[in-house]
């Protein structure tokens, strides 16, 4: 019963921390609250590492008779999502103290913030290990909205509330989504537990309740179409707020998908086929608009939306694993899956830290406007750069592994199924080739123009390097993202461990024909080590030998012309124009300008902008929008402001349901 | 080991041999066979100048580039013998180290800040995303076909059986060879010798850079080339043995650098606007390779 006693006072903590934080100084209210962030971590982790190294927790709340037992349950895949939510948490709350700084002077709104972003981990951690439909809702509608109100701290800006209510609207189409689907399991199972799902999939078609379960958590997780409010979302939080959210929030999504997916009962081909389309999709979606767009922080969250592309990929080659009875498959795609859950959130949280560094130095998101900030800011300038690496899967870093493991089970599902699913995977497998390029290409070209070159504007004030407080924390992610890319046999086997134990009894896993890739796992560890050590050992001889050559420091070479100016820098939308016209059909660009007339002798001053539009925003979204918008307007009147009205409506009311009951008929 | 060693020889002459190609079809008699390696080593012996803009980044890209290299060229196998590293999925490992030194490399050129090298950063970025699926959809077509995903033991368990496979050997020569023209910004793609800045790709990018660190480039190019020879030159060697198999190697590399002084002698370079078509026809043929081993895998049914 420690354990117990353990999770819920995460609960009691959470009431503390909201009641004391309040009371205090401006000051010490951001380590206090770190302070009780660091021990609900606490309490929830000890119990997740038992579970990961032992056997799951369960235990029952008592219910009323209309909900019934409120069942708690922590199993080894929760157990893998409270790990990486409390790891985030920690470093966002670590990283808010610096970062919410400049605003102590607004007490109640600081004291509101800390308190919801307690409310909001705790949250989180019980989304993970409820297993009632109705009190999971809960916490997950306690989730969204404490995250939306995190969100909007900004509230003062037009466009931060507009993507707060974005956020909002989407969230609750998602309850809805998933509302609808724990309802239908309800009526044909009669229980809230989530072992109905399985007792449901066991006797109807998979296809519909799980379309409707990967609807909502899928607008959690960010899947194309369903990803809008991320780019709206994210850049308009405070940084560590979308480090977590970016993290941990959209990660949830995956947990749902993946806790439905491990109760499947058929149907896994069609399922796992359509996952891997809309995963390719979305990857390739995601990575094409963070190439073009020049808001960093929008860039990022397009970065989200491919990472999500890059897990739904495993969670689909787990599922055809399934579908054809081949372990192998199963434990590749689905330890890619959770692998890389990890990953994400490591390196996604490091670049918003980082990104939230410059923001906070240099008040502008725009990437153009920016330049040259590694001499004033080198150590941020070296953790965006370790964390564009790791995100573009590159060795030796951490993104690589997962990447690695989902190519291996890529390769293998292409010799080991049909012709149909052989050109599948290998549909897939160049997918997320194009995927790691185009990454590449992203990443050059923000690290390149935010920090490289000259700046190109005057800054209001010269940016310095950020405090100690905000840059602690982005060590510690490098720390474990250097220790997962060179030690990545002790990660897998932890998760190898954890889909022994989570997989259903029917999916058994042949575990000997496993050992081989778990050996060229930990071997890419020693040959990434090898391979630091290779450019280590070649700098080092470099600088040697030139020690004591002839050094002159000139302008940069600028190809005759004598009069260069800052101005003249490639810039990083033209970066990516090429990219941008090649893909034209799927990031639209538009342009806002007036052309000149041939009779007008003496051109007037006149502007021209252009910025990127988002391809289903615009196209599929927009329209429905602005339709139903139309069509409710014609209702209008009955929102008429006059107090009048609104009684009778009331009056109406009442005597419908007075009658209504009268004639028995309601 | 041993492929590391031919790999580092071949590298010597080899763009002697293009250069040396290329003089004598337009009538020149043209430099000696090492002189391209003579002013490499000069190179290496000067002090630099550095652009005031530049940072730490500049002078750490090169060793990184060359590097990852170096590091390509230890997964690469030679008939029977393993490369230094060899594991399930090592070509991954290739094409992902490979990608690392190319990011250092366009990072080094947008530090100087020059809207040039920026131009050349963005170019060598777009082409090289471009031909990456290409070098995956031939890898894994060749990994359906014998049933492994590690170099050597796709290279000594390829064996060429009936018509469709000497078919699918030349179609990979050819896309092999036009990766590594991709992967070195040589002719149809990108003219080296070109003289105006604002159609190059490669050479603009290292426009700043001088002294040991523009030898390092340099050399790092030729063994870029004398790497993708190399593994056109596996496709031949299968599993013969050695006095048959070295000679077989250097062949294949002399005959890789001719080609390369040929094409480059004969063909124009292509508008920018083009190459992006020219390196999607890349993946189209190893499409085409795909399907070829679906047929004699007897998948189509």
């Amino acid at each position: 019963m420690d354990s117990f006693w353990l999770i819920l006072s995460s609960v009691i903590m959470t009431g503390t921390g909201a009641f004391v934080i309040p009371l205090l100084q401006s000051k010490m209210r951001a380590r206090l609250h770190f302070v009780f962030v660091l021990l609900v971590a606490l309490s929830t982790s000890i119990p997740a590492i038992n579970v990961l190294f032992g056997a799951p927790i369960a235990f029952t709340l008592p219910g009323s008779v209309f909900y019934g037992e409120i069942p708690i349950r922590i199993d080894a895949l929760s157990a893998w999502f409270m790990l990486i939510i409390n790891l985030t948490c920690v470093n966002g709350a670590l990283y808010g103290i610096g970062y919410m700084k400049p605003y102590q002077s607004e007490r109640a709104k600081i004291a509101m913030h800390w308190v919801l972003f307690l409310i909001f981990q705790t949250s989180m951690l019980w989304v993970c290990m409820l297993q009632h439909s109705l009190a999971f809702l809960i916490a997950w509608e306690v989730m969204s909205l404490s995250s939306m109100f995190l969100v909007i701290f900004e509230h003062e800006k037009k466009e931060t509330l507009r993507a707060g209510i974005n956020y909002l609207v989407q969230m609750h189409i998602g309850v809805a989504f998933l509302t609808v689907a724990f309802l239908w399991v309800y009526f044909i199972e009669g229980s809230f537990d989530f072992a109905a799902i399985a007792d449901f999939f066991k006797t109807n078609f998979n296809g519909w309740l799980f379309l409707l379960f990967f609807m909502g958590f899928g607008i959690k997780a960010g899947f194309i179409p369903l990803h809008s409010w991320l780019p709206h979302a994210h850049p308009a939080a405070p940084s560590h707020i979308s480090g977590v959210m970016s993290g941990v929030i959209v990660k949830l999504g995956i947990y749902g998908i993946v806790r439905v997916a491990l109760f499947l009962q058929s149907d896994w081909l069609i399922i796992g086929e359509s996952l891997l389309v809309v995963s390719i999709l979305t990857g390739v979606f995601g990575i094409l608009n963070a190439a073009v767009h020049r808001d960093f922080k929008k860039m990022l969250a397009y970065c989200t939306i491919e990472n999500i592309g890059i897990i739904g990929l495993g969670i689909g080659l787990y599922l055809i694993g399934v579908g054809f009875d081949n372990s192998l498959l199963m434990i590749l795609g689905l330890s890619s899956a959770l692998l890389h859950t990890l990953n994400h959130s490591l390196f996604k949280s490091l670049l918003f830290f980082s990104a939230g560094s410059i923001y906070q130095q240099t008040h502008t998101r725009d990437m153009e406007k920016l330049g040259g900030l590694i001499s004033q800011m080198p150590q941020t300038a070296i953790l965006f750069l370790i964390g564009s690496i790791a995100i573009g899967g590159l060795p030796p870093l951490n993104g690589f592994i997962s990447e690695f493991i989902l190519y291996k089970g890529f390769l293998n599902g292409i010799h080991t199924i049909g012709l149909t699913h052989a050109t599948l995977m290998m549909l897939s497998l160049s997918g997320l080739v194009f995927i790691g390029g185009l990454s590449l290409l992203t990443f050059t070209r923000t690290f390149g123009t935010v920090f490289l070159g000259n700046p190109r504007q005057p800054l209001h004030h010269v940016p310095e390097e950020v405090s100690l407080s905000m840059r602690l924390p982005q060590y510690v992610i490098v720390a474990i993202m250097l220790s997962i890319g060179l030690f990545p046999e002790v990660y897998f086997s932890i998760v190898f461990r954890l889909i022994q134990s989570v997989l259903p009894a029917h999916q058994l896993i042949d575990v000997e024909s496993f050992v081989a890739s778990t050996k060229s796992i930990g071997l890419i560890g020693r040959y990434s080590f090898l391979f630091l050590m290779l450019i280590g050992g070649f700098y080092l001889l470099r600088n040697y030998l030139i020690r004591q050559r002839p050094i002159e420091r000139k302008e940069t070479w600028g190809c005759g012309y004598v009069a260069p100016n800052v101005q003249m820098q490639y810039t990083g939308k033209s970066f990516s124009k090429s990219l941008g016209k090649l893909m034209s059909f799927f990031v639209r660009e538009k342009k806002k300008y007036i052309e000149i007339e041939s009779v007008e002798i003496f051109p007037q001053t006149r502007n021209h902008s252009s910025h990127y539009v988002d391809f289903f925003e615009d196209t599929l979204l927009e329209k429905f929008t602005s339709g139903m918008l139309r069509f409710l307007n014609y209702f209008q009147f009955v929102q008429n402001g006059k107090v009048q009205m609104y009684i009778v409506y009331g009056l109406f009311f009442i005597l419908l349901v007075f009658f209504g009951t009268l004639f028995n008929l309601l | 080991m041993l492929s590391l060693l031919l790999i580092l020889l071949t590298s010597l002459f080899f763009m002697g041999i293009v250069v040396r190609t290329k003089s004598i079809t337009s009538g020149r008699k043209g430099p000696g066979l090492l002189q391209p390696m003579k002013d490499v080593i000069r190179l290496w012996k000067k002090g630099a100048v550095y652009s005031r803009t530049t940072s730490f980044i500049f002078q750490l890209a090169p060793t990184v580039y060359f590097a990852s290299i170096i590091m390509a060229i230890l997964v690469v196998p030679f008939g029977q013998n393993k490369g230094f590293i060899s594991f399930d999925g090592d070509f991954i490992f290739f094409a992902y180290v490979l990608a690392l030194g190319k990011f250092f490399s366009i990072i080094g050129a947008l530090d100087t800040g020059s809207s040039f090298e920026g131009m050349g950063a963005s170019r060598e970025a777009l082409y090289s995303l471009l031909a990456e699926p290409a070098f995956f959809i031939l890898m894994g077509s060749f990994a359906l076909y014998t049933g492994h995903t590690s170099f050597y033991d796709i290279f000594t368990s390829l064996h060429f059986g009936s018509y469709i496979s000497y078919a699918l050997g030349v179609l990979a020569t050819f896309v092999l060879i036009m990766i590594a023209m991709v992967e070195n910004s040589r002719m149809p793609i990108d003219d080296p010798k070109t003289h105006l800045e604002l159609t190059m790709v490669h050479e603009v990018m290292i426009l700043d850079n001088s002294g040991f660190d523009l030898g390092l480039i340099l050399y790092g190019t030729q063994l870029k080339f004398a790497m993708y020879g190399a593994l056109i030159a596996n496709f031949f060697i299968g599993s013969s043995l050695y006095y048959f198999s070295i000679p077989l190697f250097l062949f294949v590399q002399l005959a890789f650098a001719v080609l390369v002084g040929i094409l480059e002698s004969f063909s124009a370079r292509f508008r920018m606007g083009n190459n992006p078509q020219f390196i999607f026809t890349l993946t189209s043929i190893s499409i085409l390779i795909f399907f070829g081993v679906l047929l004699i895998m007897g998948k189509f049914i």
